[in-house]
Order: structure tokens, then C-alpha cells, then sequence
């Protein structure tokens, strides 16, 4: 309960840019890994995928990758966001407006 | 993380991210300034310039993420030589707590590409808008035709120069002068426009808006570079044993006849400083370490006829008066790993042979006896010629004596880059064979460079 109280109220713009940032950068990294191992010609071997060049792959694959990344780090800040209620007399979490 | 919080605190933080008082860093000359300028011009010169350099026929650097090929220079590396990569990163991550360390966030404050380009978009801005005054009058102004024409031409300006960024760094992935091409014959890719816009939209939205936002907000070295720092770590400090108390006085005053310290309370290294803060208060995880401050305080300094340092680079230890080295463990520690993982990155690229050798047994058939009486197997090999010119090779087997090769075509030969498939036939005398599998090792030479070698390791089946 303590460690809730302490948690900071954090400004939406700024969770967001946290969120993807983040997740940007593990995406770029995973992407390196993933492709430099696999070749996504090869892929098509194995997956019905619809027929792309090797630069769409990449691309692709970095953005599905960036969606898995936002959506673990999305997950994370959602649980540790405090569970107050909305309606509470005192919200002191929340900056007053 | 646990600090307790009020709601004042929180409206800081609000204050400084939503709705953010904007930053007008007012310009500086120094020492410093001279360092970083020549670190922005330095850096952004490389990566404006390199895509444009030629090599040997061919562009020096260029990404070739369609033919999974990186040519760097006279090297062309592979996806197999993925290692290579590791290491650097490895190196780099190395390199950043060696120089943190020792001198703080130099990293941020002089090599960051957020650093970098925010500094060239801060010459535009100044170029356009004038200096901090100026741009602080004309953003409190009423808009006007005037108002109106001076920023359409700022963004004007970032949006080009951040379009050219953008096309830049297409160019390290698309030969330079085929994207240049296409671009102004509107034939881009679907995946190069995105990429394009990407990175260049990233750039203005950066370095134009966003700017210390970023390293407060986003960075996570930020939050972490407290780790490698020590009591002995160089940092920009305030001296404030000398500077307190602090107070305005008339040029030439003697600080200890008026009961002052030597900070003349001016603001000057407050209005300098890029992400905002008040170096006085301490080490805060906003400074970026730019040094703008040293640089302004030195000036002011010398204007009042006081030694400069009362803003400078030094330690925790030095300024509370104790004993500090900078030579210290964590120092050797870190230089120790760093020049460990660069002999290693080093060591793996001149000992990579780049050629590749594979060898697959024929699946349809363990052997068969020819007319003459011998024992053949047949085999494909995958040849791969990594190196960027054109071999000629020999192939050798070992193992079993008197064994005979044969490749169709005899002469095996590869392009640059090439990769190929060829068909080997091994034939041997049936009683020279030490049972049903016989280890067999092949030696594929190239004949100009005998240090081209890559061995594979097989089997010749028998009755």
C-alpha cells in the first residue's frame, strides 16, 4: 500500500513517449538479431506469407516487433499505475485541477 | 523511486512536461562551445558525407539490407559474421561506462545525435529569430505578418534540413546516387518514402520540439549513467564553498571585504543551459553535461576580475577537501574490459576467412561401385565467396589414401559475393577403407592467397 501511495502521478504525454520509446529501441534491437539469423526468403518457405522483398520484410517485422515491445511495456506501466478509485474524496495521487 | 510525493512536486513535473515552459538556451562562447562545435561539425559531417564517399568502384559504406550484405570499405560482412556486430556493441556499451566514469555524461553533452542536431537546430532558430531576447519577445507577441513569416521560414528550414537527414539515412541502406535518382524522379519505394519520412519527421520533432524533453523524459542512460559514477567521477560542479554567500556587487568588488562569495548571482550559467537548471543546486540527472555553463560563469568571471573555476569540471572528493584520484579500480576495471573486447573484435576480424565451405552426402544413395571397381559417393558442396573479389579454388580431400576428387566443373571458381552449388563425386579403393563410415576431411584453397582456406568435415560410406 505504501509503495502505491508513493508512486508518482505521471503525465499521460510522457507514459506514452515512455511506452514507445522504449519499445523502439528493443524492437530495433530485436529486429538486428532476428534477421541477421533468419533470412526472411527462407521464411516464406515455411509461412504462407504474401509475397514481399526482403526490405518489406524487414520493415514489417520491425514494426510487428515494436507492437510486441509497446504492448509488454503498455502492459507493465498499466500494473503499476495505482489502482485508486476515480471517485475518491481524496485523490491526492492525482495532481488537483 | 520512493521519495515521497506532494502534489507540489508533482506539478513540477507537469509543469516541465506538459505544459512546459519552452527553453531559450542563450548562446555561448568558450573553450567548451569550441569543443562541441567542432564535435557537431565532426560528427554530423561524417554522417552527411559518408554515404557520398566511393570505394573502390562501389559505395564505402552502405547497408545492403535487400542482399543481407554490409560493405564497409574494402570489407563486405555477412550475416554469418553477425559476431562482428556483437562485439561492437559490446565495445560501444564498454566505452560509455569508461567515459562515464571518468568524466560524467560526456557522451551527452558533445556526441549524442540528440545533442548534435538540437545544436544545429538551435543555429537555425538563432539564425532566424535572433537571440534569446529576441525569441523570447517575438513568442510573447501578438501574431503578425512579421511574426508569422519568421517562423514559417524556421520551419521551413528544419523541415528541409530534416528531409535531407532523412534521405541521409535512407542512403546507408539504398546506393546513394540510385535513391537520389529515383527521388527526384518520384519513383521512392514504398518501405524508402516510409523510412524517409520516418527519420525525418523523427528529426524535427526532436531536435525542433522536443529537444532537453527528450533526455529528461526519454533517455534511459539518463537514469542509469548513476551507476557508474563515484566520489572521484570528473563532474561539472559549482564550487559553492567558494561561490556562497552569494549576492550582486559593483565590478571590482573584493568579495571577502563585502562578505560575499564569488558567485555574483548573474543567472548567466542558468540562461545558457539547454535542459534548464541551476547547476548550483548540485548534480542534478537533467545536467547533460554541455559544460555551457563553465563556459558563461568563466566569462562572467573574467569580466569581474575573479579567477575562472568557480563552475568546472571536478570531482566530489576535490570539493569537500579529500584526498581524490582519478586513477582509480573502477577506472582500470572498465579500460581493462574495454581493451579486452576491442583485442577480441580485432583478433575475430583479421582471423575471419571469408569464405565458407559446406558439405552435403547425396540422401538418395550411400555408395555405389564403379566399373573400375572403386567405392564412389557423391556429395553437394556450398561454396560461398565472401571476399570482394573474384578466386579460383582448389579443393583437396584427406582422410582415406588414394582418394580421388572429382567436381563438375572441374575448375571451381566464384564471383565476388558468390554463392554456389556444385556437385563432387569422391572415389576410393574399397580395401583401403577402415569400415563403413570413413571420416573425410575437405581443403578448399584459394590459389592466389593460400590463407583463403575453409575445411569441412564428412563421411564416405562404404560396404
Amino acid at each position: 500500500m505504501k509503495l502505491i501511495e508513493a508512486g508518482r502521478y505521471v503525465p499521460v504525454p510522457q507514459r506514452v513517449i515512455a511506452v514507445l520509446w522504449i519499445s523502439f529501441l528493443m524492437a530495433g534491437a530485436a529486429t538486428m538479431v532476428f534477421f541477421a539469423a533468419i533470412d526472411p526468403m527462407q521464411l516464406k518457405n515455411c509461412v504462407d506469407f504474401p509475397e514481399v522483398g526482403r526490405t518489406a520484410a524487414y520493415s514489417i517485422g520491425f514494426l510487428l516487433f515494436w507492437l510486441l515491445t509497446a504492448a509488454s511495456s503498455l502492459f507493465t506501466t498499466l500494473l503499476l499505475y495505482p489502482g485508486a478509485p476515480a471517485n475518491a474524496p481524496d485523490n491526492s495521487s492525482r495532481p488537483s485541477r | 523511486m520512493l521519495a515521497p510525493a506532494t502534489p507540489a512536486g508533482d506539478e513540477v513535473q507537469q509543469s516541465l512536461y506538459a505544459k512546459r515552459q519552452k527553453i531559450y538556451p542563450r548562446e555561448v562562447h568558450g573553450l567548451f562551445a569550441v569543443l562541441r562545435i567542432s564535435a557537431v561539425l565532426t560528427l554530423l559531417g561524417i554522417f552527411y558525407g559518408l554515404p557520398w564517399l566511393r570505394w573502390n568502384g562501389h559505395q564505402a559504406v552502405l547497408f545492403d539490407l535487400p542482399a543481407r550484405k554490409f560493405h564497409l570499405f574494402g570489407l563486405t560482412l555477412w550475416p554469418q559474421d553477425f559476431i562482428l556486430l556483437a562485439a561492437l556493441l559490446i565495445i560501444a556499451a564498454l566505452g560509455l561506462f569508461f567515459f562515464t566514469a571518468l568524466a560524467g555524461r560526456l557522451w551527452c553533452g558533445y556526441a549524442c545525435p540528440q545533442t548534435v542536431w538540437t545544436e544545429v537546430f538551435l543555429w537555425m532558430e538563432h539564425a532566424l529569430e535572433g537571440d534569446r531576447l529576441q525569441q523570447m519577445k517575438l513568442d510573447k507577441s501578438p501574431m503578425t505578418w512579421r511574426k508569422f513569416r519568421i517562423k514559417a521560414s524556421k520551419h521551413a528550414l528544419w523541415l528541409a534540413f530534416s528531409a535531407f537527414t532523412g534521405f541521409t539515412f535512407v542512403a546507408y541502406f539504398t546506393p546513394v546516387a540510385d535513391l537520389l535518382h529515383r527521388l527526384v524522379t518520384l519513383d521512392l519505394g514504398p518501405w524508402e518514402t516510409f523510412w524517409l519520412v520516418f527519420y525525418g519527421f523523427a528529426t524535427y520533432g526532436n531536435a525542433g520540439w522536443m529537444r532537453e524533453q527528450v533526455c529528461l523524459y526519454m533517455c534511459p542512460y539518463a537514469r542509469f549513467q548513476s551507476a557508474m559514477f563515484d566520489d572521484s567521477t570528473l563532474i561539472i560542479s559549482y564550487d559553492d564553498k567558494r561561490g556562497e554567500p552569494r549576492g550582486s556587487r559593483k565590478r571590482g568588488t573584493d568579495s571577502l571585504r563585502a562578505g560575499l562569495g564569488d558567485c555574483i548571482d548573474c543567472s548567466m550559467c542558468v540562461q545558457v543551459c539547454p535542459t534548464g537548471i541551476d547547476i548550483r543546486k548540485g548534480l542534478q540527472y537533467e545536467c547533460i553535461g554541455c559544460a555551457a555553463c563553465i563556459d558563461a560563469c568563466n566569462d562572467v568571471m573574467d569580466k569581474m576580475g575573479y579567477a575562472p573555476g568557480l563552475i568546472r569540471y571536478t570531482t566530489h572528493n576535490a570539493l569537500r577537501g579529500r584526498p581524490s584520484s582519478i586513477l582509480r579500480p573502477r577506472l582500470f576495471v572498465y579500460g581493462g574490459l574495454l581493451s579486452a573486447a576491442i583485442a577480441a573484435f580485432a583478433w575475430i576480424l583479421l582471423a575471419r576467412v571469408p569464405l565458407e565451405l559446406e558439405v552435403m552426402h547425396d540422401r538418395n544413395r550411400l555408395y555405389r561401385e564403379t566399373d573400375a571397381g572403386l567405392i564412389e559417393n557423391v556429395y553437394t558442396l556450398d561454396i560461398v565467396n565472401m571476399d570482394d573479389r573474384r578466386h579460383a579454388y582448389t579443393l583437396r580431400a584427406e582422410g582415406i589414401e588414394g582418394l580421388i576428387v572429382e567436381t563438375d566443373p572441374p575448375e571451381i571458381e566464384a564471383d565476388a559475393g558468390e554463392m554456389k552449388k556444385i556437385p563432387m563425386r569422391l572415389r576410393a579403393d574399397g580395401a583401403r577403407l577402415s569400415g563403413r563410415s570413413n571420416k573425410v576431411r575437405l581443403l578448399l584453397t584459394a590459389r592466389d592467397d593460400p590463407r583463403l582456406t575453409a575445411s569441412e568435415e564428412t563421411r564416405f560410406l562404404g560396404p
